[in-house]
């Protein structure tokens, strides 16, 4: 490869992410953050002295970081399971499991909304599964216990899929070693696979507790008003227009965010070890014959297998149910008689469900693009190990920090208002402004699963390469890059996952109808009333997007395992 | 440019004239148009010749109107949809276009706050505490008073008119009730029934602080309740077991999961739900205290709309009766021009309360915002 090319392309990428970066988040966010310190153009700490010094807001974010810490407990426990039978043991389906544990992760929250209180409602089937076994009812609905299993809902699939990651990484040949020197099968785990797990679990943990941290819609749907937490509180600020203090409450919430990602970025450096060129730890048959049904890891395996079926298998079919059944209870095909109408029909302001279908795989194609060398470039400059690499790094995955409710204000008032520049107004809307800001919401998880996989590579690996005459881009490519390729993948499905679910800036930077994507689409079709005020409609489409995406998944999964050792 | 201007203004006048669509003209258009005719005498016969010869009939009005709405006020079969076409056919060369913001009139009130053009001419779809909102946000007034230029705008019900200014003009209203399941409980009857133990756990409201029946809600336990209080009020209503969702479509979808036996929700309930093996008993529609609490929608028209005659226009359609009856029977909420009769389903289903009551825009300015923090942080802290 040509040497230039080569001494140039990582200074480009980096400029070109934060260009990025800059135009579709840094800016927005900054003006909108400003507000905290400044009142009337002058710098003022009242705006931060008020929000501080005022209990009730002291309260809030106790309890938004108290329902968080529940839900990161809850998703770790309910995700690691997941991750160990995914990880150990083959049976037919798994890597169609593997795909589908994204699935979660692009669910509009009005949809999850409607599945989970169609399953753990009053009358929902969860309570009929009860009375069946002559327990129950259960009254689940608008408590703290359904929004931690949203939550977990949402984010266990984030550890299982990590956790997974991580451990189909382990080298075989390590435990085999500690194996031949004595070490009993729980010794050799906890010595050599236990440490190669833990920056992965731990990666999982923060990331949610930082989401459920941030947690908005899940909260506003299932919650109620008495559990709402500090962004739920921010919206409200937003819609009443109360914007100074709603910028004052992003800024806490976002100092909060960086500082935790900044002191987990200094653990996780310190933990990286050389890990290299390996193979993979066998895994065992799930099913082995009569012998499966005393062995109690098979077991406790069945018996997470029916709570997987409860909490994710429940709402997602419940789900599904609703999309075909009246209020009163009666199978229809009426709703997606309704989503062909809508697709027939021309009148003007209506989305129609195919376009919103293309629109989410155009976009999520273009975004996972724009996404994945993103997230590498980011990834190539924290594994070096250099003064404030950890800083840089912490501002670089500012997105995963940043209010969403703040991020959508900021673009509303730069992007889409537009902004002086030389004595004109320009506004940054449209088809390529929405695939950029997805790509910025989703590179942070391609980092976030890379970076591990990078700092993990034997730098000899690719010093032996270099002196053997490869260029460092021909050695990024030839060595590195097939050595992370299941990171890459895993970062992928979760750019594209992202790309798929997200709502609110989509909506905001959507020229009209045309650009609408499938959650744009059911969210239209939820304030439709041509078929009475129900959410059949919005289910049928929710329905559709389930389909769409799990094809997607399965699709991505098998093109990138071929990638994969 | 020029010419589109001229169209305009000429059409109005000589609309006036003709009283073709029933315009009165009033003395400011007269002025207008007379000193356009002259500066621009010969194209004045070029264009009326142009007019006469493609359709007929004095062609008056042309141009691009742009809407600003909520988004279920469009789409396939909504009312929005049928004011555009009907419009549009009445004035073959205007075309008609909707804008739909996420973030409704707060869009706008923040581009006007921040110098960033406004394009759309008509909002359509503002009420009494939205208007208050705007006014205390912005220093310069967002709309234009142009209600005496909307035809109609005077035989709209005198208690829906709800800006003193004379800039927006109700095209229709809602009332906010109760809907409950006669099965499962009474008619409450009144407010302070619903602090008894029959109705424990009973109720589902909305947020006052983003949902509009929730807030219609909140200020009609304030009328009742007064604003020393409706705090006092709530904690009983909290203590009671009422459950309080962010929004009108998770609140009823709630309420027909069955988590509760009555919900906040519009007197007009009915008009979706009648019809072969709907059970009737699960869609009672309750007044507390005999009222219903009117919660009006107006249009207005942006000051700095650049084609405010097409604006005025398409507000004095909105006004006459088949387009009243047209919006009420989509939009399933309650005409405001005066005798106004929807017929057909709506008329039968549709119930309108003893007695209506609401807030003036004059009670609510410099008091809801205040209201409403007070009572979500009331709620918030239980």
């Amino acid at each position: 490869m040509d040497a230039r090319v080569d001494r140039l392309a990582l200074p480009v990428g980096v400029i070109a992410t934060l260009a990025t970066l800059l135009v579709v988040f840094y800016y927005p966010v900054g003006s909108v953050l400003v507000g905290a310190v400044r009142v009337g153009g002058q710098l003022s700490l009242e705006p931060l002295g008020a929000v501080l010094g005022d209990p009730f807001y002291a309260d809030r974010f106790g309890f938004t970081a108290y329902q968080a810490l529940l839900s990161t407990v809850a998703s770790v426990l309910v995700g690691l399971p997941g991750a160990y039978l995914l990880a150990r043991f083959e049976f037919p389906g798994r890597r169609f499991l593997r795909s589908v544990t994204i699935l979660p992760f692009v669910l509009p929250s009005i949809m999850v909304a409607v599945g989970f209180l169609a399953m753990f409602g009053r009358t929902g089937l969860f309570n009929d599964l009860l009375a069946v076994v002559g327990l129950g009812p259960v009254e689940l609905t608008f408590t703290l216990e359904i929004i931690v299993l949203a939550h977990a809902f949402y984010n266990a699939p984030l550890v299982t899929r990590l956790v997974t990651a991580a451990w189909e990484s382990v080298d075989a040949r390590r435990v085999e070693t500690a194996r031949t020197l004595g070490a009993s099968p729980l010794v050799a785990f906890r010595d050599v696979v236990v440490p190669q797990l833990l920056p992965a679990l731990l990666t999982a943990a923060v990331l949610t507790f930082l989401f459920t941290f941030m947690s908005f819609p899940i909260v506003l749907a299932l919650g109620g008003l008495e559990f709402a937490t500090v962004e739920v509180w921010l919206f409200a600020r937003v819609q009443n227009l109360a914007l100074t203090e709603a910028a004052t409450l992003g800024a806490i919430e976002t100092a909060l965010s960086l500082g935790l990602i900044y002191v987990y970025l200094r653990f996780e450096a310190m933990q990286l070890g050389a890990g290299g060129g390996s193979r993979s730890i066998d895994r065992e048959p799930l099913l082995a014959g009569w012998r499966s049904l005393v062995d109690p890891r098979r077991l406790a395996l069945l018996s997470y297998g029916g709570v997987v079926l409860v909490l994710f298998v429940g709402p997602l079919a419940s789900l599904v149910v609703e999309s075909v059944t009246t209020p009163e209870g009666q199978f229809t095909t009426d709703y997606y008689a309704f989503l062909l109408a809508q697709q027939a029909s021309a009148a003007t302001g209506t989305v129609q469900p195919v376009p919103a279908i293309t629109n989410s795989l155009l976009f999520a194609a273009g975004a996972l693009v724009l996404a994945l060398p993103m997230g590498v470039v980011v990834s190539v400059v924290a594994a070096r190990e250099t003064r404030g690499s950890r800083i840089a790094e912490a501002l670089l995955t500012a997105p995963l920090a940043v209010s969403g409710i703040v991020l959508g204000l900021g673009m509303l008032r730069t992007l889409v208002f537009g902004t002086e520049l030389f004595g004109h107004r320009l506004t940054v809307t449209g088809p390529v402004a929405i695939v950029a800001a997805h790509a910025v919401a989703g590179y942070p998880f391609v980092t976030r699963t890379v970076t591990p996989a990078l700092s993990a590579i034997d730098d000899r690996l690719v010093d032996a390469a270099r002196s053997l005459g490869a260029s460092r881009t021909t050695a990024l490519l030839d060595v590195e890059l097939p050595l992370i390729a299941a990171a890459l993948v895993a970062g992928a499905a979760f750019a594209v996952a992202i790309s798929i679910g997200e709502f609110d800036t989509t909506v905001l930077l959507a020229e009209g109808v045309d650009s609408a994507t499938m959650p744009v689409a059911l969210e239209r079709y939820t304030g439709n009333r041509s078929l009475g005020p129900n959410l059949g409609p919005a289910t049928a489409m929710g329905t559709v997007l389930l389909a769409v995406t799990t094809v997607s998944f399965v699709v991505i999964d098998r093109v990138g395992g071929r990638w994969e050792r | 440019m020029r010419r589109r201007n001229f169209l305009t203004r000429t059409g109005a006048g000589l609309a006036g004239l003709t009283a073709l669509s029933g315009c009165t003209g009033d003395g400011g258009d007269g002025t207008e148009s007379a000193s356009t005719e002259s500066a621009t005498d010969t194209e004045a016969t070029e264009s009326a010749t142009e007019a006469g010869t493609t359709t007929g009939s004095v062609e008056e009005l042309s141009g691009t109107l742009s809407v600003a709405t909520y988004s279920s006020f469009v789409g396939d079969g909504a009312a929005g949809n049928w004011l555009k076409s009907e419009f549009e056919s009445e004035h073959p060369e205007v075309t008609v276009e909707f804008e739909t913001p996420e973030n409704g009139l707060n869009q706008y009130i923040q581009r006007k706050s921040e110098g960033a053009p406004i394009d759309a001419d008509l909002f359509v779809g503002l009420n009494t505490g939205e208007l208050v909102r705007a006014d205390e946000q912005l220093d310069e007034t967002l709309f234009a008073t142009a209600s005496d230029r909307i035809d109609g705008a005077d035989t709209v019900r005198s208690e829906l008119q709800f800006d003193p200014d004379g800039r927006v003009v109700p095209y229709d209203t809602g009332y906010i009730s109760l809907v409950y399941d006669e099965g499962e409980v009474d008619a409450p009857g009144t407010f302070d029934a619903l602090l008894e133990p029959a109705y424990e756990d009973a109720l589902i409201a909305q947020n006052a602080q983003q949902s509009d029946p929730g807030r219609a809600f909140l200020l009609w336990t304030i009328y009742n309740k007064d604003p020393d209080g409706y705090l006092d009020y709530w904690v009983g209503l909290v203590d009671n077991g009422v459950t309080i969702l962010s929004d009108w479509e998770q609140a009823y979808n709630a309420y027909s999961d069955e988590e509760a036996p009555m919900v906040v929700s519009y007197s007009t309930d009915q008009v979706f739900y009648h019809g072969e093996g709907v059970d009737m008993s699960r869609h009672q529609v309750g007044f507390l205290n005999d009222q219903g609490y009117a919660n009006p929608e107006g249009m207005a028209q942006f000051v700095d709309s650049d084609d405010a005659e097409l604006a005025q226009a398409f507000a004095s359609f909105a006004l006459t009766a088949p387009a009243q009856r047209e919006i009420a029977t989509r939009n399933v909420q309650f005409p405001a021009v005066e005798g106004v009769d929807p017929g057909g389903d709506f008329g039968e289903y549709a119930l309108e309360p003893p007695e209506p009551v609401t807030f003036t825009y004059d009670e609510l300015s410099g008091n809801v915002s205040g209201w409403i923090d007070e009572w979500a942080r009331q709620i918030a802290s239980n």
